[in-house]
């Protein structure tokens, strides 16, 4: 899977490559067409989810699954919504600090963490992400208890506030490109091919010298530190947060994301949240049926495409070729 | 005070041996199949509705509708292990995201079909046991019976048939179990078929205490999760030694201290053994 | 040939829609409650409220807001009772169906993430979340038709402390947003009258076993447990493991319609003498009338909450008619905030608020205290927010 990602652009790839990059950019323009709001607002929603689910699209890179994914998302939207109203610091400070904040929680807790691979690292996570909701609920003053903090100030920069859905869309889709391009570099760069590795056999890249324990802690620490910096985002767009905001059920929202957008490429979380996010919007008025549909999708793509809707073409092209 | 901590004692027990019904399905398939079951607790809330249908609708006896409970779980479970969990056998990951799946599916699949009101189940029995000042509802006492004659039950099928010491096999080495002629095609679908069956007849077993809605599977799977991370993935007798302690310590800590610290002593403590001793208090080592 | 037939059936079947469209007007009512997850039973009564009332105004030929015919619709999207979803749903109703009204939501956490988006664009809406937030005077476009905990709890408590001769009370209570909300409430409601919440606990939503807390409260010898605030079937299993364990003292439900529920869950020998607050007086014929109707309708039980926003959609409908805009919202909210002894299916409604909540859009409704007997309930009193008697 990840030698087929970070294969080098043959002649092909690119142009399946610039095809992708023309769809993503006309899709992206989407809600400018149709001038409606509510797709501004969805369009938001796919932007934060796909940006969280690369957060943890880089922690599945060294071949680990968080299910604490959503209490990172928590900690940078109360660090940010803290920082904002309790110290009064702008909004463009608040949201790196968070993504620190989120970070450093990461780096503390990703040594002893990762000692534990596969379902043993599932569990730690799912047990760490009940842990940060029960806490959060002991600790009123902070979280503002269940009750939660309600009229959250709007994103601003530099003193021009973000009101509507059209203006939020475009800071969002800027700082998810942000996200995009960084995660590209990293792949693209030493470390990217140090993810790999671990990935694909840990005991083999320790053998061969990579200091496995810090890669992935790497990669931990890079893919918590965006949920953080989604987190803040969200929380001033939403303008509530509550501890229940991000239990277990965000978490695996992201994880069906990511596994039905394709665990180990790229642009399989951007794929996920386009393909994921909007789907709702069809059931609306009943969402059991979308829950159920969720759930087929989920063990379908698990069982027939398990690179995700990612691996798609190339598989389509892949039996085309062999066929003919 | 010391009724206070004798009856404490006497609650912990009881609810630890609840809790160990709730997960013992559970460590079973991750012991078998190698699956982090996360519909786990839909199994048990099927359970609980397949016994109100059995009670309330059709007007069976309660022991005969545990019964069919048991048989109609064990196929299910079969059924199950055919169409979702088989290509994942040798992938854990996937095997618990398609897990992740199922759940969604079956409980929104009963929320469609009974509708989210929580539904009226007939109590067994009513009253009290009372030794000195001691008391033990009667309810509770009744599941408490039935639970142990399942799970000596279960015991006995698994350390005195043929079919268990398969099962047992498979559980301590897949290959040398192979090699020993345990036929897996035979033995996977009976083991997730008795895992899931273990779930639904606790959910009957529960229903007259904690109510039947499509909700419910949720605190089974929690306490099995709890239960089995502190015995060891896999572990049996991990489990009822972590199902005994976490009864325990939710009803100390509830009884003596509040509420919610017994919540986070029970994940503190969890978090605490996965980073000391991954493979739970009895576990055996990651292979 | 075959394809042809059928583009062409599309066509004019495309074509009459579209002139039946255009000849009949719509008043679109968004309904955002919760239809997935637990608080679905609430959302399923809000929503069916606001179809019955819909159905009422439809009856008719449509809702006549000054010499013209509005079908009435309701629109219902689900936010599984969390704030992202309901922000998304709102999002939709406001800017995509352009709904000016919304009945919803079931949580308090939803109402207060879709109050941004609501109260901009002048959007009433009419929420059954209990927290004390939710009405505001910079909330003007927000109405509450059901009575909180704060409404309630001081007559009640008064009268069954008096009557009933309770001096010490133990209280369970989710650790959620309405659990946190309804303890302060009630426990100083006890204190006025004169008893003491002498042990309160707080635990996790999904909690089933209660044996351990309630050891603890009972072996504190309290007279009465109080269940206001937990879920039904947490209420539920609360009065079973109580009567288990052996607890003869009184069991108070202060406030949250759901004496059926809890019977459904604890049965009828548990549930006994058990004091409840109750909407519903079954002597009042418009309000058993309309639960027959629910019931005949729907083929459930009524869920509780459901004839205040029944009530509250009609008087919404009728504020329409009295402003003559269904565009102008801010008229609408002024008629509604005018109307004065409503006759509701529960009886006689009234607005009222102005010094709890700086703003008199809460909806005060008689009330009665109940005693449960054979799984039903028997009226033992009847109050209004003054008293008891």
């Amino acid at each position: 899977m990840s030698t087929v990602s970070t294969m080098p652009a043959t002649g092909r790839v690119s142009v399946g490559g610039a095809v992708f990059a023309i769809a993503l950019v006309v899709l992206a323009l989407v809600p400018w067409f149709t001038g409606s709001t509510f797709h501004f607002h969805i369009a938001i929603m796919v932007c934060l989810a796909a940006m969280a689910s690369a957060g943890l699209a880089t922690i599945a890179w060294v071949g680990q699954l968080s299910l604490a994914h959503g209490a990172f998302v928590g900690i940078g939207a109360y660090a940010s919504v803290l920082l904002v109203t309790r110290l009064g610091v702008p909004f463009l400070i608040a949201l790196p600090a968070s993504a620190i904040v989120a970070g450093a929680v990461a780096y503390l807790i990703g040594k002893p963490l990762l000692r534990l691979c596969g379902v043993y690292f599932v569990l730690i996570t799912f047990a760490l992400n009940e842990l940060f909701r029960l806490v959060m609920l002991e600790f009123p003053s902070v979280s503002g208890g269940s009750s939660g903090i309600a009229g959250i100030p709007k994103i601003s920069l530099f003193g021009i506030v973000l009101e509507h859905q059209p203006e939020v869309y475009v800071f969002t889709l800027v700082m998810l490109a942000f996200v995009m391009a960084l995660l590209w570099t990293i792949r693209n760069g030493p470390l990217g091919r140090r993810f790999a590795a671990v990935e694909e056999n840990l005991v083999l890249a320790e053998a061969s010298g990579i200091p496995t324990a810090r890669t992935q802690n790497a990669a931990f620490v890079i893919g918590s530190a965006i949920a953080g910096f989604t987190g803040a985002i969200m929380a001033h767009y939403i303008g509530f947060i509550s501890p229940e905001s991000f239990a277990f059920q965000l978490s695996v929202s992201y994880v069906i994301i990511l596994v039905t957008g394709g665990r180990l490429s790229l642009a399989g979380p951007l794929i996920g949240a386009i393909f994921l996010v909007p789907l709702p919007e069809f059931l609306r008025s009943a969402q059991q049926y979308q829950h159920i549909i969720y759930g087929v999708v989920l063990i379908l793509v698990l069982r027939f495409l398990p690179g995700g809707l990612a691996a798609l073409p190339r598989k389509l092209l892949g039996s085309e070729r062999s066929g003919g | 005070m010391s009724f206070l901590i004798a009856q404490s004692l006497v609650n912990g027990v009881i609810l630890g041996t609840l809790y160990l019904m709730m997960a013992i399905g559970f460590t079973l398939v991750f012991g078998v199949m190698r699956i982090v079951n996360f519909a786990h607790g839909e199994f048990y809330m099927m359970g609980a509705f397949a016994a109100l249908i059995g009670v309330t609708w059709l007007g069976l006896p309660y022991a005969l509708t545990l019964a069919l409970t048991v048989a109609f779980a064990i196929l299910l479970g079969a059924l199950v292990e055919r169409v979702v969990f088989r290509p994942f056998r040798s992938d854990e990951l996937s095997g618990m995201i398609a897990s992740l799946g199922l759940a969604m599916i079956l409980q929104n699949g009963a929320l469609l079909l009974f509708g989210p009101d929580p539904q009226a189940f007939p109590s067994m029995v009513s009253g009290v046991f009372r030794i000195g000042e001691m008391i033990i509802p009667k309810s509770r006492s009744l599941a408490l019976g039935v639970g142990v004659v399942i799970l000596v039950g279960f015991y006995v099928f698994l350390m005195h048939t043929r079919f268990g010491r398969g099962l047992r096999a498979l559980v301590q080495d897949q290959e040398v179990a192979a090699l020993y002629g345990v036929r897996p095609e035979i033995v996977y679908p009976l083991g997730l078929g008795l895992g899931i069956a273990l779930a639904a007849a606790a959910g009957g077993l529960m229903a007259p205490l904690f109510g039947v809605s499509p909700f419910i599977g949720a605190t089974p799977l929690l306490k099995a999760f709890i239960v089995v991370i502190l015995g060891g993935l896999g572990s049996i007798p991990g489990a009822a030694l972590a199902a005994m302690l976490l009864g325990l310590i939710e009803s100390f800590t509830s009884s003596f201290v509040s509420a919610s610290a017994a919540d986070i002593v029970t994940f503190a403590l969890v978090v605490g053994v996965l980073l000391v001793r991954p493979s739970g208090i009895l576990g055996r080592g990651e292979s | 040939m075959k394809h042809r037939a059928i583009l062409g059936a599309a066509a004019l079947l495309t074509l009459l829609a579209g002139t039946a469209l255009a000849q009949e007007k719509t008043l679109k009512i968004g309904a955002l409650v919760t239809q997935s997850g637990a608080g679905a039973s609430w959302g399923n009564g809000m929503k069916r409220a606001a179809e019955l009332a819909a159905a009422d105004a439809n009856e008719d030929g449509g809702l006549d807001v000054d010499g013209t015919k509005y079908k009435v619709e309701v629109i219902a999207y689900d936010d599984g009772y969390k704030a992202n979803e309901a922000v998304t749903a709102a999002n939709r109703l406001v800017f995509e169906d352009k709904v000016k009204y919304i009945i919803g939501t079931v949580g308090s956490a939803p109402i207060l993430a879709i109050q941004p988006i609501t109260e901009k664009a002048g959007v009433i809406t009419m929420t059954l979340g209990f927290t004390s937030q939710a009405l505001s005077p910079d909330k003007s476009y927000t109405f509450r038709p059901n009575p909180t905990t704060g409404e309630v709890a001081q007559p009640q408590i008064d009268w069954l402390v008096k009557n009933k001769d309770i001096k010490t009370v133990g209280a369970l209570f989710p650790n959620d947003e309405t659990g946190e909300a309804i303890a302060k409430d009630i426990g100083a409601a006890y204190k006025n009258a004169g008893a003491e919440m002498t042990a309160t606990e707080f635990f996790e939503r999904n909690r089933v076993d209660f044996i351990p807390l309630l050891t603890r409260i009972v072996a504190q010898g309290v007279d009465a447990i109080e269940l206001d605030g937990n879920s039904p079937v947490t209420a539920g299993q609360i009065v079973q493991q109580a009567r288990d364990i052996g607890f003869d003292g009184v069991i108070i439900r202060t406030g949250g319609p759901a004496t059926q529920e809890i019977v459904n869950v604890a049965g009828e020998d548990a549930t006994e003498g058990m004091y409840v607050h109750s909407a519903y007086d079954p002597n009042v014929e418009t309000a058993a009338a309309y639960e027959r109707r629910y019931v005949d309708t729907y083929g459930d039980a009524m869920n509780g909450f459901s004839p205040f926003f029944y009530d509250g959609t009609k008087m919404l409908l009728k504020a329409i008619q009295e402003s003559g805009t269904v565009d102008d919202t801010k008229a609408v909210k002024t008629a509604l905030e005018n109307i004065h002894d409503y006759k509701g299916v529960l009886g006689t409604l009234n607005w009222t608020g102005k010094d709890t909540y700086g703003i008199a859009h809460q909806l005060d409704s008689p009330f009665y205290i109940a005693k449960v007997e054979g799984g039903k309930e028997v009226i033992v009193a009847r109050c209004t927010t003054a008293g008891c008697e």
